[in-house]
């Protein structure tokens, strides 16, 4: 039982935190080398890490979907751990709509004019702090998607993912809450409704055993009579 | 139409919400009043009075302020959805 437990523990956690780190907003600190649209003509695979068409367009099969390309600082441990080394990042840009996640964006051609606006060249550096959410995977190509762009003096910058806070208080919060509504409802009424079926239960058992008692007596004046 | 639907599932999600907190503070309440006469009143566990004093506080209870507080439930949400969207956009 431990057993099954533990592995449904694991299940839960492994889950939900695969879908933290996918919809959680996080902020990379990066220089925008160039934006362009491209069309993608999305698979079954790669489907799914897309959002829709912009805001009140109709949903086709293929579509042009805005890019970011940026170089970006690289940090360990989700950006807790910043670092010198640098990579290339590129981000989509797109509407989430009314839906999933939960992001309520609509401004991605806002967005694609802000991004054009702080493009960094070698001679004019310019840093920008980009959030996002999603991944970046080469063999499904699949982006993160930009959700906000905010220029910034340096690569020096503390970010302080205030969102994320108050998203695992409240979450723990949540956590606490069911669990004493759950203990509540067990105590009211999951165990008087128990008790009083054992109640019943003891009561269908003791007839039982009268009944039992009263058959094996009237079998008992079959068997023969101990000898005199 | 996205809009429609975040609304219409929104509401149902919410909904569900509000019932399990009502339910919930109502159980909590009721187990209140038991046991403040229980304190009063050692021994009597199944008085007609009892079930009086308990009625009364749960009139009480129902008329007060704390029941339309859950209503917050449908509120918050929405505060939040109109913050993220100006924040956002």
């Amino acid at each position: 039982m431990a057993y099954v437990k533990n592995t449904l523990r694991i299940v839960l956690f492994l889950t939900f935190g695969t879908l933290f780190l996918y919809v959680l907003p996080q902020h990379d600190v990066a220089r925008i080398s160039g934006t362009e649209v491209i069309r993608m003509d999305f698979s079954s695979i790669n489907r799914i890490f897309f959002a829709q068409a912009d805001s009140a367009n109709q949903e086709l099969a293929t579509r042009d979907i805005r890019l970011i390309s940026t170089s970006k600082r690289k940090t360990f441990l989700l950006g807790f751990i910043p670092r010198e080394a640098e990579g290339v990042m590129v981000y989509r840009n797109e509407d989430t709509g009314w839906i999933w996640p939960p992001y309520f964006k609509f401004d991605s051609s806002d967005l694609q004019a802000e991004a054009q606006a702080n493009v960094s060249s070698p001679e004019n550096e310019q840093w920008v702090v980009i959030t996002h959410y999603g991944w970046r995977n080469r063999f499904f190509t699949i982006y993160p998607n930009a959700i906000g762009i905010r220029p910034v003096e340096g690569p020096d910058v503390r970010i302080i993912p205030w969102f994320n806070i108050f998203f695992f208080i409240f979450l723990g919060a949540a956590a606490l809450f069911i669990r004493a509504m759950w203990r509540q409802f067990r105590e009211r009424s999951i165990d008087p409704a128990l008790s009083e079926a054992g109640e019943a239960w003891e009561r269908v058992d003791a007839r039982a055993e009268d009944a039992r008692g009263r058959f094996s007596r009237w079998l008992g004046t079959w068997r023969s009579k101990p000898k005199r | 139409m996205g809009l429609l639907r975040l609304l219409i599932f929104g509401f149902i999600g919410l909904s569900v919400v509000y019932v399990a907190i009502s339910v919930y503070s109502r159980s909590v309440r009721r187990e209140k009043l038991e046991g403040e006469w229980a304190e009063n009143h050692p021994g009597d566990s199944d008085s007609a009075a009892r079930a009086d004093f308990i009625e009364a506080g749960m009139t009480e209870y129902n008329a007060g302020i704390r029941p339309k507080l859950i209503l917050l439930v449908y509120v918050v949400p929405a505060v939040l959805v109109i913050a993220t969207l100006i924040m956002t956009n």
